[in-house]
């Protein structure tokens, strides 16, 4: 049978993967990292219930402070974000494929994309504390900051992930196709959760 | 490990009086010490709830936004419960160190540097001073002197809530070392979920700081977010671990290598050393 | 043979250091007629001023040397390792007890320095400091407690032809650990025996203190010289 450009990996492996993404029940990925992902959407999602609650009682409130945010800026940060998650998709079907320098280069570009929503973040924030601004300056902002700073910190622990898969992928001894799958898979909910917050907090008005 | 060469290993038991069978596994299981220190984990946690929950009432915690008076109020209204809520806690606070020491052991059992387990003892050993019983020690003061000026009452008050709630630190790094420790194991001690479970323990410790900041809303330290959230968290972590631990031990073969499975339920009612190490 | 590796050395900073904390312990004005928790805030401040020399002498010597005991406590863990043990459960709660009880007698420390600071502020403050001080020494005995017990289970545990300890000594720290106890509810009395100067609080829990250092280091010694000669360490 023939070797795919580029293969490094023992071949035992390499067909059990493909044979594995054939069997239509194949979870991506550590089972592991799926329960993490659904426990953090739960938690995330009590606190946009708690959001949209106190949002009800002080309606005027949120409807003005969130006219301090700019839609733009929301949209371009969702842009990057799903662009690095596109990356991501096709950085796993590369390295099934056995095509680990391709595989690598997408890694790389998750990241790029990841810095990129990174440094519009801070922007934005600075740019929000010029104008007066603060996390103490009003319960909407409160919220933003809260929800955009745990966020934050899932894209940064979302580097380190990326960080062990590019490890893996990088020297063929190391290969996991498990690791990779399980590091997309997190990355994948930096990006859903990011598309969530920026529903709530930029969109619904 | 088939039933038959597990009947082999086990000494006799004999069949008597849950008293008697109790004291034939004082002397002779031989993962006493780790039963004994998984059952005063199970025992602290229960005085802890008994204590802060029910007699001092300090958890769910009091409102930040109360003004001295208020707060003294709080002491005056509380004045039993924390006196010997807290005495309480002066007594039985030791049990946490056989609970650092089970865990510090399971990561021993793991297959990675010792580093990892000493930290972790030695992270939890220093944790309770300031993170407990600093607030312990600040209400039972505050309680035992009512008549106090107001203005004092509340300065105890703060020290005491934001020392518990605010001693965040010591909880995320050593959250992060099992989490490390976990990922890192290839003898399947815990599982992989649970190393990601210690992560959103961890970030627990994140979303309480705005507890620093502020006297009312979610993020106060008696605030939906800040605590309420974090707590069902907390909650569900120690509620797992504590299983786990239990798992582990029931597991632990005393090797190096990978811990065993759980042998399966058909197996415990057969095998008597299964049944006495259970 | 056994090279030389210390274990005499930290032996003997305990009668050095209990020389240092009787004295210190004498030195301080508010223990031998220990300070009552009825005394008035005007007759606490009066204390602190009247007698800062010293409470500041006594407590700075105190700070500086309430944790020797650690490295005794570390000789008793290894001692416990040398136990017929499965596990080292045992030894990993020493180490987590052994480093609460001094952090505590740490703070309550700095409490009283604190107090005698600026003996001239409003005399609650003084109080309070007080309170803080007298409170946080006397219920140090969480930690403690749980040492004597881990002693006791330990030495029961150690089965072994010569065990590392007598029973006895097994015996000894659980009556220890009974005779800490009421001292965690000193809370719940402001006069009376139960109180922080009344005789279960403060005369049973300190002199228990005394009493069991004096015990566990003969015992210790007795021990690490038996091993020394069994083992033939050169010093």
């Amino acid at each position: 049978m023939t070797t795919p450009a580029g293969a490094d990996a023992p071949p035992n492996e390499f067909d059990e993967v493909k044979a594995k993404v054939q069997d239509h029940r194949f979870i991506p990925g550590q089972p592991d990292m799926w329960a993490f992902v659904l426990f953090e959407t739960l938690v995330f999602t009590s606190y946009f219930v708690v959001y949209l609650l106190f949002r009800a009682q002080h309606h005027e409130l949120y409807l003005q402070a969130q006219a301090n945010l700019d839609l733009r800026i929301g949209i371009f940060n969702t842009i990057a974000l799903l662009l690095s998650s596109w990356a991501v998709a096709r950085c796993v079907q590369a390295s099934r494929d056995g095509a680990y320098r391709s595989a690598l280069t997408n890694a790389f570009m998750t990241i790029f994309f990841g810095f990129v929503f990174f440094v519009s973040k801070v922007l934005e924030w600075a740019k929000e504390i010029r104008m007066g601004n603060g996390f103490t300056t009003n319960e909407f902002f409160q919220h933003y900051f809260f929800l955009t700073s745990i966020h934050f910190l899932h894209l940064l622990i979302g580097f380190i992930v990326m960080g062990v898969v590019i490890y893996q992928l990088w020297s063929p001894k190391r290969r996991s196709q498990e690791l990779v799958e399980t590091g997309a898979t997190y990355w994948h909910t930096v990006d859903f959760l990011w598309v969530l917050i920026f529903a709530l907090l930029y969109v619904v008005r | 490990m088939s039933a038959p060469a597990a009947e082999a290993m086990a000494p006799l038991v004999q069949p008597g009086s849950p008293i008697s069978r109790f004291i034939w596994h004082c002397r002779n299981n031989p993962k006493r010490e780790l039963w004994f220190a998984w059952w005063t984990t199970v025992v602290f946690y229960n005085f802890f709830t008994i204590s802060f929950f029910v007699l001092s009432r300090t958890q769910p915690p009091a409102n930040p936004a109360l003004d001295a008076q208020g707060a003294a109020h709080w002491f005056e209204k509380n004045h039993y419960g924390i006196l010997l809520g807290f005495a309480i806690m002066f007594l039985v606070t030791g049990m946490t160190a056989p609970q650092n020491a089970l865990i510090a052991y399971s990561m021993r059992r793991m297959s990675i540097s010792p580093a990892f387990g000493y930290s972790y003892l030695v992270l939890y050993s220093l944790s309770a001073v300031p993170g407990m019983l600093l607030l312990c020690i600040v209400l039972t003061v505050g309680a035992m002197r009512p008549e106090r000026d107001p203005e004092l009452q509340q300065w105890l008050f703060d020290l005491g809530f934001l020392s518990y709630v605010g001693t965040m630190g010591v909880f995320l790094i050593g959250s992060i070392v099992w989490m490390l420790a976990i990922l890192i194991d290839k003898n399947r001690v815990f599982p992989k979920w649970f190393a990601y479970l210690n992560l959103c323990n961890a970030l627990t410790e994140v979303v309480v700081s705005p507890a620093w900041i502020f006297h009312s809303g979610v993020f106060a330290w008696n605030g939906v977010i800040a605590w309420w959230i974090d707590m069902v968290v907390f909650g569900i972590y120690t509620g797992v671990f504590i299983t786990l631990l239990r798992n582990m031990i029931r597991r632990e073969d005393f090797g190096t290598g990978a811990l065993p499975d759980l042998p399966p339920k058909r197996m415990l009612e057969t095998s008597s050393l299964a049944k006495a190490a259970s | 043979m056994r090279r030389t590796d210390g274990e005499l050395i930290l032996f003997w900073t305990l009668p050095a250091m209990a020389v240092i904390w009787i004295s210190a312990f004498f030195l301080f004005p508010g223990f031998v007629h220990p300070m009552s928790p009825t005394m008035s805030a005007d007759e606490v401040a009066a204390f602190y001023r009247e007698n800062t020399g010293r409470i500041r002498f006594s407590m700075v010597l105190f700070n500086w040397f309430c944790v020797c005991l650690i490295p005794v406590l570390m000789l008793l863990v290894v001692q416990m390792r040398k136990m017929a043990h499965r596990t080292p459960i045992f030894s990993y709660c020493m180490l987590g007890c052994a480093a609460g009880g001094p952090a505590i007698f740490l703070i309550a420390n700095l409490f009283w320095l604190l107090a005698a600071f600026r003996p001239e502020r409003p005399a609650e403050l003084t109080q309070l400091y007080n309170d803080l001080a007298w409170v946080t020494f006397t219920i140090q005995v969480p930690y403690l407690i749980m040492q004597s017990v881990l002693l006791a289970l330990a030495i029961y545990c150690d089965r072994q032809s010569r065990p590392v300890f007598k029973p006895w000594v097994a015996h000894f720290n659980l009556l220890v650990a009974a005779a800490l106890a009421p001292a965690a509810f000193t809370g719940l009395a402001l006069g009376g025996p139960m109180a922080w100067d009344g005789f279960l609080p403060f005369w049973v829990k300190n002199i228990t203190i005394a009493v069991w250092i004096a015990v566990m280091g003969v015992v210790v010694g007795q021990a690490i010289r038996r091993q020394r000669v069994e083992d033939g360490v050169a010093a």
